[in-house]
């Protein structure tokens, strides 16, 4: 265990969807940070440090931006850095801004996440730039898509596990519903079994309705250190974990099991000092409706997926909910984003701030954010706990 | 809206994996064998999964057997047990390859990717 230092003072996002209102992605991290400024209750000044998560400078062409992002925000003369992880990226950026002030060497750091991972460039050409995501010379000349990489990984693990279509079904329904819920929401949809399996064929078993979209938008976090804070009923940082499994598929022992996620998540209980099962509320990495699953068994939420799934254990009114905003799949995906609204999205169930119909009347102890880039390649995950002033 | 067109074209050094990469524009399956452990990684680990560095250049069959595939608008792709490498690797599959007719073969291929295909048995 650590003696936990740091709490989340602001929290906010954009919403997440496919932009076609002439507004960039400075406009999106000046919203979200803005939001995430005003609920702190701290001013620009005051902000040591911005951590900037976004996946990829081809999307909207921006090198360097962190930098760029420094001076629009009005932060200039505060240290800054980008982080980047692939899909793990907004998590990462979490995690160092955690440690800088778990350090006692900052008061307060600004998190923004965010990435044009819809409107900059033809969904094509995104989906070509994410198949270099794996190694380059193998899987990435090969032509391999995140969808068919993590079709076979699936593949393995629905074998071990007697899952199946109805189950793939259930999570995109699950998480479509919750979206309906979340005005931020890119897809709120509700689709039945009959029109998720008529849905294009992408990689076999996924179909189009199974894949998380490719989204715009942002979001933003002050984390504080708890002496400095304005506010005292902002949720602690318990636990943070992260760690990486082989970046070839085929090397991993199982390449169904997200060992990563699973050594992340027992570093990140290390530092709470809980057991997975005493977490109340996920936001689990559901890039595709398997995924989530997988996550859901790598992180020792469930014994029996299958069973949980069924009794609706992940539904809102369930033991854990999974997922509340909608996931990657309801909520939508801007990749450098997704980590850093997934943490918001706790923070704010924590503290009885979130959308009103998908708000726990009371507010579980502890959320978990969990995030991973490639196919788990990359795994960081980060526990929060209501502050006892609530 | 301002478009912005940016042609981008890679000159790429394979260093290290050079033989690997080589292998594949002839249909060669150019694996590492660990000095150490004796593990055969395909496509080759620069560090074994038992942590050595030390290996040596091995050429396989080619051969392999699919174990999962996928299929779809993204193409075909699988997971292949390689004849003789320890692990899986993950391939594209010729639309002409069928699981049935298994074990397939690497095919020549440039630029460097690692396709499965039916045996040219001419
Ligand atoms: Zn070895």
């Amino acid at each position: 265990m650590w003696d936990p230092q740091v709490v989340v003072t602001g929290a906010a996002q954009t919403p997440f969807n496919r932009r076609k209102d002439g507004t960039g992605p400075r406009d999106w991290a000046m919203l979200a940070f803005a939001d995430a400024v005003a609920m702190a209750g701290v001013e620009t000044d005051q902000i040591e440090a911005l951590y900037l998560a976004s996946e990829s400078d081809f999307f909207a062409l921006q090198l360097n931006p962190a930098s760029i992002l420094a001076s629009e925000l009005g932060l200039t003369g505060a240290a800054v850095v980008r982080c980047e992880s692939g899909g793990c990226s907004g998590q990462s950026a979490v995690q160092m801004a955690t440690l800088a002030i778990q350090s006692g060497l900052i008061s307060h750091a600004a998190v923004i996440g965010l990435d044009a991972s819809a409107s900059g460039l033809p969904g094509d050409k995104i989906r070509s730039l994410y198949g270099f995501s794996f190694d380059n010379w193998t899987d990435g000349m090969t032509g391999l898509t995140a969808t068919a990489l993590y079709a076979l990984s699936w593949q393995h693990f629905s074998a071990e596990q007697g899952l199946g279509p109805r189950h793939l079904a259930h999570v995109t329904q699950q998480n479509r519903t919750n979206a309906c819920s979340n005005p931020d929401a890119h897809l709120p949809r509700k689709d039945d079994a009959d029109a998720i399996d008529a849905s294009p064929l992408v990689a076999s078993p996924y179909r189009r309705l199974h894949c998380s979209p490719l989204s715009d938008g942002a979001a933003a976090l002050i984390l504080s250190h708890a002496k400095a804070a304005p506010r005292k009923t902002a949720p602690q940082v318990v636990g943070i974990g992260a760690a990486t499994d082989h970046m070839h598929l085929g090397a991993r022992s199982e390449p169904g099991s997200f060992a990563a996620k699973q050594r992340a998540m027992k570093r990140a209980c290390d530092a709470a000092g809980i057991h997975p099962q005493a977490i109340g509320a996920a936001e689990v990495y559901d890039a595709y409706a398997g995924a989530q699953l997988q996550a859901v068994a790598a992180l020792g939420l469930s014994e029996q997926v299958d069973q949980d799934l069924s009794s609706g254990a992940f539904a809102p009114d369930g033991r854990c909910p999974i997922n509340l905003s909608g996931g990657l799949m309801g909520q939508g995906a801007p990749a450098g984003a997704i980590g850093v609204a997934q943490v918001a999205t706790a923070a704010r169930l924590l503290e009885g701030r979130y959308h009103g119909a998908l708000q726990p009347s009371v507010p579980p102890e502890y959320a978990l954010a969990d995030t991973h880039g490639g196919v788990c390649t990359t795994a960081a995950v980060t526990i929060l706990r209501r502050s006892g002033g609530l | 809206m301002t478009t912005v067109h940016l042609p981008l074209e890679y000159d790429l050094k394979a260093g290290w994996l050079s033989p690997f990469v080589e292998g594949l524009t002839q249909g060669r399956a150019v694996a590492r064998v660990c000095a150490a452990c004796g593990r055969v990684s395909f496509p080759p680990l620069r560090t074994c999964t038992c942590g050595s560095a030390e290996g040596e250049w091995v050429i396989l069959s080619g051969r392999a057997t699919v174990i999962t595939r996928t299929s779809g608008l993204d193409g075909d792709f699988a997971l292949a047990q390689f004849d003789g490498a320890d692990g899986l690797t993950t391939v594209a599959l010729q639309s002409t390859a069928t699981v049935a007719q298994s074990p397939l073969v690497l095919q020549a291929s440039d630029p460097p990717r690692l396709v499965l295909g039916l045996e040219d048995t001419a």
